[in-house]
């Protein structure tokens, strides 16, 4: 099934239209003093929860807007959720 | 007249211990593999495997069986080799047909790089034993009649990259067979059984929290395909260089024998050989999205028909029968963790094998045993540690001329 994601920009728009972005680790590590260990934090390791994460998203073949959404992996459908809404369910 | 065996190829329903010598978390392919081999070269006996639905469950029941030792770094060569080497071997000492069809692998070129790249690859096989050759396209329309070697299709075919000793082996007889291999002697496969947590004490693991209780144990292999990097998380707060993807595969109605190799090809992203039954089985797209979904697309249907009859013409009208999707735990570099006593004593580590887990399951098995086993890495595994992320020595297989990631 392919799903729907709402873009900032465009509103609600098909899934494949964007390019997934990873998932939100938050700003980007300060480069002065950073060790090849914090980095490899950073770029790729991944929490992979089962239940509703907040990541960020590219509109591709959009308005090129990148923004965050918060899915809920085991349905793949977008979750509305106030701020700093629940970060993890399950 | 055919009679179906009355008892099952292995004991379904083993008391549940309270403590065993080793845990095995997930009834997938290397579970399977490694608690056969505890028990034939080890005599350690006393193991179970927990998995949450049922054996074969996860992508040991829905990959597409293809089995292959042409990767590229010669870190990951040796093992894809012993693996390929081991299944006519294990055919005879499970008593038990896994089906291994040794039809050969084409790959095909659609760019001069694509061909750079080939060569690449044939070269390092060759290197290291493995039978591999490059085709010009004239060879390859020999070869597979059927493809359209001409300038017609979206991507024309410059050559291919021939694997004769790769194939495809029936992937559930795999499960079985190696189900009942272990069962045979004495390994406890318990299914329904959902693993919730992992214990650790002062550094050591004691064992598991199931659906079922607690279960000691002074040893735990995680190996639960693509659910491997979640559990991870969830239970020891770890995080690991995987994103679980989903694999969509699907096969046509039944068609008479036209493809006797197994076909592939990067840049149209697609895969394809001809079942036993005659079906033609495809597959290759990822949803490049995290997800625990295992759903299909129609936006995939519709690429993977537009491919296949790119390359195959004859295939034009011939209908879908099924599809299905499958988790894949995808790794940076296309290589796998395997790891043990980091950070936990007595915790072990399998996974990140992506869309590779089906054909490598039968010599790292072997590997994994001796690796639990003995306390000590076998040679062998000492490249695929977690650590090389955290050195940034991630592993050239991502350049290999078989590459369908997400976004190539
Ligand atoms: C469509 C598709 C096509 C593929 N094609 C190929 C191919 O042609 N060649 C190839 O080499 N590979 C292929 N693969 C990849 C291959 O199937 C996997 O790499 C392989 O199955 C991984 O084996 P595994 O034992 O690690 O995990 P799996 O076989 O996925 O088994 C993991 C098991 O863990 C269980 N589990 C999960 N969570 C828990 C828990 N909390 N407690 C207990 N159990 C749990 C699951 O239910 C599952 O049964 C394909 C995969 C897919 C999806
Ligand atoms: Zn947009």
């Amino acid at each position: 099934m392919s799903f729907l994601i709402t873009c900032p920009t465009c509103g609600p728009r098909k899934g494949y239209e964007f390019r997934y972005g990873g998932e939100d680790k938050g700003p980007r590590p300060d480069e002065a003093g950073l060790t090849p260990e914090e980095w490899v934090e950073y770029v790729h390791m991944n929490r992979c929860v089962a239940g509703v994460s907040k990541e960020w998203w590219f509109h591709r073949d959009g308005c090129s807007a990148w923004f965050t959404i918060w899915r809920d992996t085991r349905t793949n459908l977008q979750v509305q959720v106030s701020n700093d809404g629940p970060e993890e369910q399950s | 007249m055919f009679l179906l065996p009355s008892t099952p190829l292995w004991d379904t329903s083993p008391p549940l211990k309270s403590s065993y010598d080793a845990v095995l978390i997930g009834g997938g392919l290397h579970s399977l593999a490694t608690a056969y081999y505890l028990a034939r070269d080890h005599g350690m006996t006393n193991v179970a495997i927990l998995e949450r639905r049922f054996i074969g469950y996860g992508g040991a029941g829905r990959n597409t069986a293809i089995v292959r030792a042409n990767q590229r770094t010669q870190e990951n060569v040796p093992l894809y080799q012993e693996a390929l080497d081991l299944w006519p071997v294990l055919t005879r000492e499970l008593d038990y047909n896994l089906m291994f069809y040794n039809c050969g692998n084409l790959n095909l070129c659609h760019s001069e790089a694509a061909v750079t790249a080939a060569r690449m690859n044939i070269a390092s096989a060759q290197f290291q034993g493995v039978g591999s050759e490059f085709l010009a396209p004239a060879d390859v329309k020999r070869m597979v009649p059927a493809l359209d070697v001409s300038d017609r299709p979206r991507h024309p075919i410059h050559g291919a990259m021939f694997h004769p000793p790769g194939g495809i082996v029936r992937h559930d007889a795999v499960v079985w067979g190696l189900a009942k291999g272990a069962s045979e002697q004495g390994i406890h496969i318990h299914q329904q059984t959902e693993v919730t947590g992992i214990r650790a004490v002062d550094g050591k693991i004691q064992g598991v929290e199931t659906s079922r209780g607690t279960i000691n144990s002074p040893r735990v292999l995680l190996s639960a395909g693509g659910y491997s990097a979640g559990l991870s998380h969830r239970f020891l707060g770890v995080r690991l260089p995987i994103s679980p993807l989903t694999i969509q595969a699907m096969v046509t109605q039944p068609l008479k024998p036209l493809l006797n190799h197994v076909v592939s090809s990067g840049a149209y992203h697609v895969y394809c050989n001809q079942t036993l039954k005659g079906e033609i089985a495809t597959g290759a797209h990822m949803d490049p999205w995290p997800n625990y979904t295992t759903q299909t697309t129609a936006h995939y249907l519709k690429h993977q028909a537009e491919a296949l009859t790119d390359i195959l013409p004859c295939l034009r009208g011939v209908r879908f029968m099924r599809h299905w999707a499958g988790l894949a735990d995808m790794t940076p570099d296309m290589a796998p963790i395997i790891d043990g006593n980091d950070p936990v004593e007595g915790y072990y580590l399998n996974c990140g094998w992506g869309y590779f887990g089906f054909k490598s399951c039968t010599s790292t098995g072997k590997y994994v045993a001796q690796y639990l086993a003995t306390g000590e890495r076998p040679e062998i595994l000492e490249p695929f540690r977690l650590s090389r992320y955290k050195q940034h020595r991630l592993m050239g297989e991502t350049a290999g001329a078989i590459s369908y990631t997400p976004w190539n």
